[in-house]
């Protein structure tokens, strides 16, 4: 039933389109002038019945491409799931594909060049690196075929090659993990009389979403713990610590973050490096940015064994994104909790989005939440079904 | 002498460009020696190695113990008790003596290889050969002369009812000569049939039945030992080819200038502290067994080697020679006796190959002159007398001696005045060896020097002026040609150095 | 006198590696506090698993004078497959293991068969499975990474193979099965049929083969062991590491080659060790463990560990030519 509205609507917004002159790899401007003809042309059309058959067939011409990062993760497993899902619901043609690793930038470009030269009538498009894909962007963009960035964004596209980026908002999404570690550190931290240290575990330093939240939890919980009248400083990686709004003075320094980034995206790698750090006895919270750098940590707690959900007397991790591993420990008291996105819902609406400006319709872009879970919150219904395994 | 125990008939056999084995007939009766000889390239190698499965023939019989077979791998060959002593040395450096004897055949217990008893029953070969090597040595460690009783001693130790040894003595002191053959007398007496394959007429003499030479390729005829005379095999082994006349004087003045004096060079165990001089338009041959070092020296010369102290002298002026491109700066060309490994690009045209090392005097720009390439091949190839359709042939479908003069068009391209010729007849047909040796007396009579290294006696007295004896590293004697005889040169070249 | 010399010559290069890897020990332990805890040597032990069983193996194919690159990607391309069989077939893990190995033995195989009979180059060889193996991973996996049963789940059992785990107490029980393999395999080598020819392919082939030995069939055993080897670092990676990845893996294969030629492994064929290897292999971990408890960022740690392997082979070839002057 859903799927028949659907289609009426899609099919109506065409019309409107054929009318104004317009193929259906529609630019931008065409399309926005196409756009009001739409909202007129929706009413009436959802009335008839008849034309909706018609439509239907021109709606499956439609033929979607969508580069993911790899499908290393079953989050990405989640978002290709929520891909298929909403191609068949509106009864598209989509494609995924994707790098073997998230480090594979160039197989990722050409992935998508191939695409562009194939001529889709839109992609969808979840970038490992934000710059290598420009010069790609702008060929779709002479080619005119839309872009939707989803989980990712490229801030430096070429004007008017991306229509619109569907993106949890990553720097809040570490943000929220940085508020919720502090809070339960807070003590911890303000009763210390040593220095203490919290980790941080980025499986690398190219991609945005990465980078946004491995940054937006250092500035956090800088930012919180200066309130607190504690000096921090952001040692380790070069990139995070240029990048943090105030890499402070080791020296001095009461709170001091250290962040590490593997070689390589391997699970094993990033435990070499999360057990280095939490080898350490001024260690109290340990954040991994996402899937991979959080399955590091609980790799070499294997080892270890110094997680826990007691603040002083155990490191609290916080992890992102979910999978059976990360589940797993969050439900037995391994991870103190983690920040989930919601890449079902983010790829579903990636292809509606897709489909949207190929019928001419004004797109904007959109932010999904981070939501905060830990074994308190996790069977909640406003989170569990984001908890993918 | 008992009943014909191996029967070889009308064996054929071709490799590209050579025709190796032209319906060559043979056979061996239990309890006789039986020499096969020719000179080398005559194909008595290839017929063995027909034999004994490692090349197939392409036509003929073999009948053993009266029966038609065809070995399929000198293992087949070994399980039916025909085995080969190489003349080349087929050792696993790494592996110990004992290991390497019994190799293809360990005694095992359970899963594990029995090395005790191994080299319990090495040690036992070696006593009934009478000759003092511990099975646990390292087979790199050995001496070559070692090296190569290990190898008698291995196909001794199978079940063997015909041997065959493959100049076997070319790498042997007196003493060690004088024991083989008194194991060769035992295991005649013991009925097997032996095959020896050797040039050396004194040796010949000695041990041998009865001998077959081959010529060419092809069956010559077959003698009683005993019945004929060094003449007659000399007469067969030699046929329609008439050699250069042999030097009995040296054609060099005493006033020639020096133009390469080598003073105490050393570089590792096997040159060392050797020192000669070689003057113009001279032909200094280098006598020697195999792995007497006369091979190193030159390297160390040529500077494919790292030499360790010694100097080097061209024309009289000290030269430092520390790469082949250094040696061939400074005038030198050196013909290895592994042509195909260093000498020259087999897949490549005589043009492109004699153009090689000297190939910025044939660049026009950024281009070869292909022009001028052909041109200057084409003169070489008139005045070696290269047999070859065309300089575009490929270089690999000449024949030995063809390439051979493909090698040396190069190095007289680059106008090199001194050439290191390595065992430059080695491999060659015995009519186009001849051609080789007029080449080198014609370059000499223009004024070239060059070092001849060689292996055969018959040419080292043939062609040089001088000749300079090394034995296991060491110079051990330099000669006039007017005062050389062959005893004299193995004197030198089996001195023991203690 | 000239019989000890072998043994000897093994016995010391052996040595030396050890005492590097002492010397290692020492130096990270004085440098960093965090180093001087049991649970990094725990650390250390999950690592070295994979890497040694992977470098016993490519031994057999070095010492042939060849190489197996297959073995990294071969590692997760089989790991991938077992995965995949537990988790979405609900193979048990005994038998998901036993098809593991199965798999690395094929690949093995063909490696074996692309060389020793079609004769192709050995690095030609298995940069094409390495290929064939990344890609079959991703095949077998969907794509998508798979976690092998996590400590607590059904068919968790597999892991205690390799570290016992007993309430707070943990021992690394692979160290042991490791070494016990490093042993039969350093026998293997040096008393039984196929490590005798497998020396004698790589010192001299042309010998081998005018012994009337299968040189053939033993050169395709050297990288069938490569291959089963790689089958069972492919179970440690899983039992230690749980999730494998697709698309990963090419890198591994450098650090076992590594730890071999460290161990005294001739880089040319010919000769090697197998608990060389073993000690070897420890050199590397410790490295890629202790080099960031001092501090060092990740991309300085490949850089360190590309110098130490320079200047082992150099060892090897400096040990080569003095040899060859003697």
């Amino acid at each position: 039933m859903k799927k028949k509205v659907l289609a009426t609507i899609v099919s109506a917004a065409m019309v409107a389109t054929l009318l104004a002159g317009c193929g259906a790899a529609a630019e931008q401007p065409a399309a926005q002038e196409a756009a009001p003809a739409k909202e007129e042309a929706a009413a009436p059309a959802a009335d008839a019945a008849a034309p909706a058959a018609d439509a239907t067939a021109e709606v499956g011409d439609l033929d979607f491409k969508i580069v993911v990062k790899s499908f290393q993760s079953s989050y990405w497993q989640a978002a290709v799931q929520g891909v298929n899902q909403a191609a068949e619901e509106l009864g598209v043609k989509v494609e995924c594909n994707g790098p073997n690793a998230e480090s594979d930038i160039a197989d990722q470009v050409n992935m998508l060049t191939n695409y562009i030269n194939g001529n889709p009538s839109g992609i969808g498009l979840a970038a490992c690196d934000q710059s290598a894909c420009l010069d790609a962007l702008q060929m779709a963009k002479d080619a005119g075929i839309p872009v939707v960035c989803f989980d990712s964004g490229c801030p430096d596209a070429p004007e008017g090659s991306v229509y619109s980026t569907i993106a949890t908002d990553n720097y809040g999404a570490g943000a929220t993990a940085a508020e919720n570690l502090y809070k339960a550190l807070k003590d911890t931290i303000a009763s210390a009389s040593a220095p203490v240290r919290i980790g941080e575990v980025n499986q690398e330093s190219t991609s945005e979403s990465i980078t946004l939240r491995g940054l937006g939890f250092i500035d956090k919980f800088a930012e919180l713990a200066s309130a607190d009248g504690k000096k921090v400083a952001v040692v380790g990686n070069e990139f995070y610590v240029n990048g943090a709004k105030d890499k402070g003075d080791e020296a001095t320094a009461d709170v001091i973050i250290e962040v590490a980034v593997p070689a390589q995206t391997t699970v094993e790698l990033c435990a070499t490096e999360a057990s280095a750090i939490m080898n350490k006895s001024d260690v109290l919270g340990i954040f991994g940015s996402n899937q991979v750098a959080a399955e590091g940590i609980l790799s070499a707690n294997e080892n270890l064994n110094k997680l826990g959900t007691e603040a002083g007397k155990t490191i609290l991790a916080a992890g992102f994104d979910a999978g059976s591993v990360i589940k797993g420990a969050i439900k037995d008291g391994k991870m103190f909790g983690a920040v989930t996105q919601s890449p079902l819902a983010m790829g579903k609406t990636t292809v509606e989005t897709l489909v949207k400006i190929a019928y001419g319709t004004p797109v904007s872009d959109i932010a999904t939440d981070g939501y905060w879970y830990d074994n308190s919150n996790m069977d909640a219904p406003d989170i569990a079904p984001n908890l993918y395994d | 002498m008992g009943e014909v125990i191996l029967e070889m008939k009308d064996i054929d056999k071709s490799f590209p460009g050579v025709h190796a084995l032209d319906h060559v007939c043979f056979d061996v009766r239990r309890g006789e020696v039986h020499a096969l000889m020719g000179e080398n390239g005559a194909g008595k190698s290839t017929l063995m190695k027909v034999l004994t499965g490692i090349y197939t023939k392409d036509s003929g019989t073999i009948i053993y113990e009266g029966k038609e077979i065809e070995f399929h791998g000198t293992r087949e060959a070994q399980d039916a008790g025909v085995v080969i002593v190489h003349q080349e040395l087929n050792m696993v450096g790494h592996l110990t003596v004992a290991q390497n004897i019994f190799i293809g055949r360990e005694f095992k217990k359970g899963f594990s290889i029995d090395d005790r008893k191994m080299n319990e029953e090495a040690a036992k070969l070696f006593k009934r050969l009478n000759i003092d090597i511990d099975p646990t040595a390292t087979m790199s460690d050995l001496t070559v002369g070692k090296q190569q009783m290990c190898e008698i001693a291995k196909a001794i130790s199978h079940d063997a009812k015909v041997i065959i040894f493959d100049e076997p003595s070319a790498a042997l002191t007196e003493t060690e000569i004088e024991d083989l053959f008194k194991i060769i007398r035992d295991l005649r007496d013991q009925q097997l049939g032996i095959v020896y394959i050797s040039h050396r007429m004194d040796e010949i003499k000695v041990i041998t039945d009865r001998v077959t030479v081959m010529r060419d390729g092809c069956y010559v005829g077959t003698l009683i030992t005993a019945d004929s005379t060094k003449e007659d095999i000399v007469s067969m082994m030699v046929g329609r080819v008439i050699y250069e006349e042999p030097k009995t004087k040296s054609m060099v003045p005493d006033d020639a200038p020096v133009v390469l004096k080598v003073d105490h060079l050393c570089a590792g165990k096997m040159v060392q502290d050797v020192s000669f001089e070689l003057r113009k338009g001279e032909i200094l041959g280098f006598a020697g067994l195999m792995g007497a070092g006369r091979t190193e020296t030159a390297r160390a010369i040529f500077g494919a080697d790292p030499k360790e102290s010694g100097d080097i002298y061209v024309n009289g002026k000290l030269v430092e020679i520390n790469s082949p491109e250094d040696a061939v700066k400074a005038g030198i060309g050196y013909l290895s006796e592994d042509r195909k490994r260093f000498g020259i690009v087999v897949q490549k045209t005589i043009a492109e190959n004699t153009t090689m090392a000297d190939l910025q005097n044939y660049m026009k720009g950024l281009f070869i002159d292909k022009k001028k390439e052909k041109k200057v091949a084409q003169e070489f190839v008139d005045s070696l007398a290269t047999k070859t359709p065309s300089v575009d042939q490929l270089v690999v479908n000449l024949s030995g001696g063809n390439q051979q003069k493909v090698v040396i068009a190069k190095w007289l391209c680059k106008n090199s005045d001194i050439l290191i010729f390595d065992e430059p007849t080695r491999g060659i047909d015995v009519g186009a060896k001849n051609e080789i040796y007029k080449l080198m007396n014609k370059l000499a009579s223009e004024g070239k020097s060059i070092i001849m290294i060689s292996s055969e006696m018959t040419e080292i007295l043939r062609m040089s002026d001088r000749i300079v004896v090394m034995c296991e590293g060491h110079k051990t004697g330099e000669l006039r040609i007017e005062e050389t005889k062959q005893e004299l040169i193995m004197s030198l070249a089996t001195r023991d150095i203690g | 006198m000239e019989k000890k010399k072998a043994p000897a010559k093994i016995f010391k290069q052996e040595l030396i590696v050890f005492l590097v890897v002492v010397a290692l020990l020492i130096f990270f332990c004085a440098a960093s506090e965090d180093f001087r805890k049991y649970t990094t040597i725990l650390t250390i032990m999950d690592y070295s698993y994979y890497i040694v069983l992977m470098a016993i193996g490519v031994a057999f194919p070095l010492i042939t004078g060849g190489v197996d690159l297959s073995i990294g990607t071969g590692l997760v391309c089989y790991s991938l497959a077992g995965g995949y069989m537990i988790v979405h077939m609900g193979l048990p893990v005994w038998l998901a293991m036993i098809v593991t190995i199965l798999f690395g033995i094929v690949i093995g195989t063909l490696n074996g068969f692309l060389i020793g009979v079609m004769g192709l180059p050995p690095f030609l060889a298995t940069l094409c499975t390495c290929m064939i193996t990344r890609g079959l991973g991703s095949i077998c996996s969907g794509n998508f990474g798979i976690s092998w049963p996590a400590s607590g789940q059904d068919g968790s059992w597999f892991r205690n193979i390799f570290k016992y785990t007993a309430g707070d107490t943990k021992i690394p029980l692979g160290f042991i099965w490791v070494l016990i393999l490093a042993i039969v395999m350093h026998y293997v080598l040096n008393h039984t049929k196929i490590g005798r020819y497998t020396i004698a392919i790589g010192s001299n082939k042309e010998a081998a083969i005018l012994s009337g030995i299968n040189v053939k069939f033993y050169h395709i055993m050297a990288y069938v062991i490569s291959g089963f080897f790689a089958a069972l670092a492919a179970i440690a990676y899983s039992a230690v590491f749980g999730t494998v990845l697709p698309g990963t893996g090419a890198g591994f294969e450098l650090e076992a080659i590594g730890g071999a030629i460290i161990g005294g492994v001739s880089a040319t064929g010919g000769a090697g060790s197998i608990i060389g290897t073993f000690i070897g292999v420890f050199v590397i971990c410790l490295l890629k463990t202790g080099l960031p408890f001092i501090g060092l960022q990740a991309n300085w740690q490949q850089i360190v560990t590309g110098l130490v392997l320079i200047g082992s082979v150099m060892v090897d070839i400096v040990k080569k030519s003095k040899e060859a002057k003697k």
